[in-house]
């Protein structure tokens, strides 16, 4: 197992958002938690990623305790966080973005292969990439931004919402780059909004409803699941 | 072709930054033809050391969201590092004026005052604004700029408690002829100023321009979250931006000493200039810091020349309001609004 969290705890200040959430990921899955706004998805995410410090339970990932390490020791362990902000350097240009998504690696050959690899993915970023991150459009910054996730080469991918606000066109073309990770071999956790397609497109999924892991199980069936079209899907 | 870079030329002018780097060009070769070049001298002087301070300064607001008004008092730790490291060297230079330390001697205090600098922000940062950083989430920048209120107040006042309130100056650095370039005499003091300025700027421009930390700084200024995501130890660069901005001003403070000897408020004065330049000049960029600066230095010596000494903060303060009410944003404010322009 890739990345195991259990029974976690998690919020912000006194306020608990999560309530014993527990999940697991196998390496090369492709993994969805789906549910409704302020359900605590980003929370989810933020906290596996180290953004926020888990109030309790544990997270393991690859064998190892990562429970309340820093965001920056968590990255180096091997997961990258493509947040729901996206949270680019706005006045950096899309190489010098890129290039920073690898600062944990050293070597510049390596740094300049994962660039030539996010730019076969983008090549739209390539065409682009003496530009200043703050004045490229939408749906460039969200390429932009799992492009720089995908820099650090890690085992472990969390997105939160990639197609959130483009348009149907960009929003395929999200998907398809998240495809030809997960072919690649990279572990995704998703998180989307458009329960319908990430649903069609992911192995498995965790349906998240007031900070508790409600239903689970493979995406085709949770597809399925009478509760999930009810709320999700309005059928 | 040329013609390209005519227009381009005339485009550059009409923009706020090109207008007044031009301007700013013109009234200081203009008032050298009137008054002499020793304007023009110290306009270039002033300039270059009000350039250190001020790209300090603009590295603490943008790094680490810190009004900073204790940078002053850096820029006195360093005039009197500079001071207590010189003062023997240059007994040892008037015993054997031959000896190459009579050379390498005032780099030496520089280089003094630049560690001490460093080693006192370094301090400042564990003592004062980390342990306020782990307590204040809300107002920080309120609480952090009366921190720094209150850190200068302490400084000036050891500083008159242990070394007493006397001026502590040297005659000189670099003794000998003054440099002629065109017919200007320089002397050698100030001209080495400059020089250590340009090269201390230059260096320190490169490294944020190019260098993976230098990178990771302005990362860090721009996107706090970003800089965490992509594995940015926060704590180290905190750490390492305090330090190279109070070097920074000592830096300044030392190289100064022949001219501002040190005492205990020596660093009043740079610190208001440099703030002049940071508001002047707009946030989050170092070489607009650098052209604000030789701005500022031009307009406080024109004061002093023409209108009188007991001016020279009114008159730049008075042009600065006004610059700002046409553009808010500074001078070389960026287009694109980051962390470092909040
Ligand atoms: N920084 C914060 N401080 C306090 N409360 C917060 C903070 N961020 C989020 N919350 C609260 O936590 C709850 C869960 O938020 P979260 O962002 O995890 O939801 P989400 O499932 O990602 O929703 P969405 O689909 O709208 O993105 C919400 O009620 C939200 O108001
Ligand atoms: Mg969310």
């Amino acid at each position: 197992m890739l990345l195991e969290v259990k029974n976690l705890d998690a919020g912000y200040g006194y306020l608990q958002i999560l309530r014993s959430v527990s999940l697991n990921i196998d390496k090369g899955e492709y993994v969805c938690i789906v549910g409704p706004n302020g359900a605590g998805k980003s929370t989810t995410m933020k906290t596996i990623a180290g953004l926020i410090s888990p109030m309790g339970g544990g997270i393991i990932f690859n064998g190892e305790d990562i429970t309340g390490l820093s965001a920056s020791q968590i990255t180096k362990k091997g997961i990258s966080f493509v947040s729901e902000e996206m949270n680019l350097f706005v006045n950096m240009s899309v190489r010098e973005n890129l290039y920073m998504g690898a600062y944990i690696i050293k070597d510049k050959k390596i740094q300049n292969e994962r660039l030539d690899f996010v730019f076969s993915l983008f090549p739209r970023l390539a065409e682009r990439k003496d530009q200043l991150a703050g004045t490229m459009s939408g749906g460039e910054r969200k390429m932009l931004a799992i492009g720089r996730g995908m820099m650090s080469d890690p085992k472990l991918l969390l997105v939160d919402e990639p197609s959130f606000g483009l348009a149907p066109q960009l929003v395929a073309n999200v998907f398809e780059s998240l495809d030809v990770l997960k072919d690649q071999g990279v572990t995704i956790m998703l998180v989307e909004q458009n329960v319908t397609k990430t649903l069609a497109v992911t192995d498995r999924g965790y349906i998240l409803e007031n900070g508790k892991i409600g239903l689970q199980g493979a995406s085709c069936d949770l597809a399925d699941d009478p509760h999930v079209r009810k709320v999700f899907l309005g059928v | 072709m040329s013609n390209n870079i005519v227009s381009k030329f005339l485009n550059w002018m009409k923009s706020a930054a090109g207008f007044s780097i031009t301007a700013t060009i013109v009234i200081a070769v203009l008032a050298s033809i009137a008054s002499g070049p020793y304007l023009l001298v110290n306009t270039i002087v002033t300039g270059g050391m009000l350039a250190l301070v001020a790209t300090g300064l603009t590295l603490m607001l943008g790094v680490l969201n810190i009004a900073m008004f204790a940078h002053g008092e850096f820029f006195m730790i360093g005039s009197l590092t500079a001071y207590y490291v010189f003062t023997p060297i240059s007994n040892y230079i008037g015993e054997n004026p031959e000896s190459f330390i009579a050379v390498i001697g005032p780099l030496i205090a520089m280089a003094g005052a630049a560690i001490v600098g460093a080693i006192s922000g370094i301090v400042a940062e564990k003592l004062v604004f980390g342990p306020l950083r782990k307590r204040s989430t809300d107002n920080w920048v309120m609480n952090s700029f009366l921190l720094t209120v209150g850190l200068s107040m302490l400084l000036i006042n050891l500083h008159q408690l242990i070394f007493g309130a006397d001026f502590k100056g040297i005659v000189g650095y670099w003794t000998g002829m003054p440099v002629s370039i065109a017919d200007v005499f320089i002397s050698r003091d100030r001209a080495m100023a400059f020089v250590i300025a340009v090269i201390v700027v230059s260096l320190f421009w490169f490294f944020m321009t190019y260098t993976r930390t230098g990178m990771a700084i302005r990362a860090v200024s721009q996107d706090i979250t970003g800089a965490q995501i992509v594995g940015i130890d926060i704590e180290k660069i905190v750490l390492l931006t305090i330090s190279l901005a109070c070097a920074l001003s000592a830096v300044a403070g030392g190289s100064l000493l022949f001219m501002y000897p040190s005492y205990p408020t020596v660093g009043l004065e740079p610190l208001y200039l440099a703030w002049f330049v940071v508001i002047l000049s707009g946030l989050g960029n170092i070489l607009g810091a650098v052209a604000g600066a030789f701005m500022v230095a031009l307009l406080k010596v024109i004061t002093v020349e023409y209108i009188g000494a007991g001016w020279d903060f009114v008159v730049p303060s008075a042009l600065i309001m006004l610059i700002l009410i046409f553009k808010p944003s500074g001078i070389f404010g960026s287009d694109v609004r980051g962390a470092l322009d909040k």
